[in-house]
């Protein structure tokens, strides 16, 4: 079994994980941070290794950074407890599937819509450079006392990634980043959690599993086995159901085609931690559209 | 509509087609479908849940194009059994076993709430129906008039809070939430990309009970539709009569 260490936020440059110097993206706190309903505001440069060859981040990324941003402003609004992701959806604009709409870098304004004693919901609105809609998103999560206490702020937060990592890890095409490897059929994946994959607290990342389920999704589309870029084939909305961690790996994301509806096919895919009893992560809806 | 649930829990639903509910492609549109899902779920959840009780809080519902179909069916299991939460999904598909779509669910677990602790749900093995007209009862007219919907302008539809739209507290159903969202979106949907305008994919959150009336779904497109593929998205919510945020959804609309 993979020790479960203390969680490590890191400082100064080297605050937070591994997804955050992969997809940096500063964040702000709108106002004073006194708000009970904390509202963030998050800008990323979207740095060319990780957009496809029109400039367009992947869906699962995407779904990262609002799952990144979602988390965060849902733990402000929890302090001193904080929060485990449970449920993220995203969706993209119909216009921002090709073509230059929502390439290049991207504003998420973030907002928290409700805070209960067990739950909160967020909603993030995703705007290109020119300040169109091109995706909106809306996250679960559940509220928690985490074991060494919740990450530390200063309100109101402003989160500064600007100071770029120079590891060349942080430089790597995404499916080397990710760790991916061909499963035994297309749309089967596997991914090996290093630790740059995993959260604070030692498991992996919520946005680890979304690039991986996306992936997974493509790939079973494409009818490949080699996890890559897939052009002409996007993920145009995603719904995924975070269960249980993943802790040991290696996880196995496995994609099945339900059926068609002109362009678009529904997908479904679950990840399941094979060295821990194969037990289920995750289950997610997704549309993959071709173009 | 009837149900089956089998000795593990898990359970099988019905919704016989009728014109009444039905989209451009003849097919059942997605608020009956998924007060088919919503009502199933709810009975699936009372085992799983026992002896706590469980709140809907988030469905998705992503349609397959059936075209006319006799029955959808449903079969509903469970993924996941935690403390505080419980997660279903939903398999659709047609009476002649082709795939009809998929829903996932999250239910929060909670205590029994009082005025629920002596009520008694059978829950053993076995079909049964779970609406049927009674004797002499006018038969209904279509879904979304018997539930009163009102359309106010392009992406705004009404619905009055009443005893026949509510749930076992009082407030507006789950089912009904989805069929409001779904008006909502189409009736966007019909000025934005075309009279044919139907809703095929929700992700619906619930935020709070929808407790006055009138409650009202405001549908607001993301970004520009694509009318060249008949394609919209958009974002809806229900507002309770005081205004409050009740639920939150985000749709796709497609016309052919």
């Amino acid at each position: 079994m993979t020790s479960r260490p203390e969680p490590s936020f890191g400082s100064g440059n080297l605050r937070g994980i591994g997804m955050s110097h992969y997809l940096p993206m500063p964040i702000v706190e709108i106002g004073d941070g006194s708000a009970p309903l904390p509202t963030t505001r998050g800008r990323f440069a979207a740095p060319a290794h990780v957009v496809d060859a029109d400039g367009r981040l992947e869906t699962g990324m995407l779904a990262s950074l609002t799952d990144s941003i979602g988390g965060m402003t849902s733990g402000l609004s929890c302090l001193p407890d904080w929060i485990v992701t449970t449920n993220l959806s995203l969706r993209r604009a119909p216009d921002a599937l090709a073509g230059p709409r929502g390439t290049g870098d991207l504003q998420i304004d973030t907002r928290v819509m409700r805070r209960g004693r067990s739950s909160v919901v967020t909603r993030s609105t995703v705007s290109d450079g020119d300040g169109h809609e091109v995706a909106t998103s809306w996250l679960s999560c559940a509220v928690l006392t985490p074991a060494g206490g919740p990450p530390p702020f200063t309100r109101p937060v402003t989160m500064n990634h600007h100071e770029v990592d120079d590891d060349p890890l942080y430089r790597l095409a995404p499916e080397r980043f990710f760790a991916l490897e061909a499963g035994e059929r297309p749309g089967e994946l596997l991914l090996h959690p290093a630790v740059h994959l995993r959260n604070p607290w030692g498991i992996l990342h919520g946005g680890s599993v979304a690039h991986l389920l996306d992936t997974a999704a493509r790939c079973v589309v494409a009818d490949r086995t080699e996890p890559g870029p897939t052009p002409g084939i996007i993920v145009s909305d995603l719904v995924i159901h975070y269960m249980n961690p993943g802790r040991e790996g290696p996880v196995v994301a496995s994609a099945s085609i339900l059926g068609q509806r002109g362009h678009d096919i529904l997908v479904r895919v679950t990840a399941h931690d094979r060295g821990a009893d194969d037990r289920l992560m995750n289950v997610a809806a997704m549309t993959v559209r071709v173009r | 509509m009837e149900s089956e649930q089998f000795e593990n829990g898990d359970v099988r639903g019905w919704l016989p087609h009728s014109p009444i509910f039905a989209g451009p492609d003849g097919g059942p549109r997605i608020g009956a479908i998924g007060m088919l899902v919503d009502a199933l779920g709810g009975m699936r959840s009372i085992t799983a849940a026992a002896p706590d009780w469980a709140f809907t809080a988030d469905m998705s519902l992503h349609l397959l194009p059936t075209g006319p179909i006799e029955r959808l069916r449903a079969d509903i299991r469970v993924l996941r059994r935690g403390r505080r939460t419980l997660v279903l999904d939903a398999e659709l598909s047609t009476d002649d076993g082709r795939p009809a779509g998929l829903a996932l669910l999250t239910f929060a677990v909670v205590p029994r709430p009082d005025h629920l602790v002596d009520i008694v749900i059978d829950t053993s093995p076995g079909r049964r129906e779970l609406s049927r007209l009674e004797d002499g009862q006018i038969p209904p007219t279509a879904y979304h008039e018997e539930l009163d919907l009102r359309e106010v302008s392009p992406g705004v539809v009404t619905v009055g809070l009443r005893p026949e739209v509510g749930n076992t507290v009082g407030a507006l159903h789950g089912g009904v939430h989805m069929a409001l969202i779904d008006e909502a979106a189409v009736s966007l949907g019909r000025t934005l990309i075309g009279p044919t305008a139907t809703t095929t994919d929700v992700h619906l959150g619930f935020l709070e009970l929808a407790m006055t009336g009138p409650i009202r779904a405001e549908a607001v497109p993301v970004g520009d539709p694509d009318p060249g593929c008949g394609r919209l998205t958009a974002v809806v919510q229900v507002l309770d009569g005081d205004g409050r945020v009740c639920s939150h959804a985000t749709v796709e609309v497609t016309a052919s």
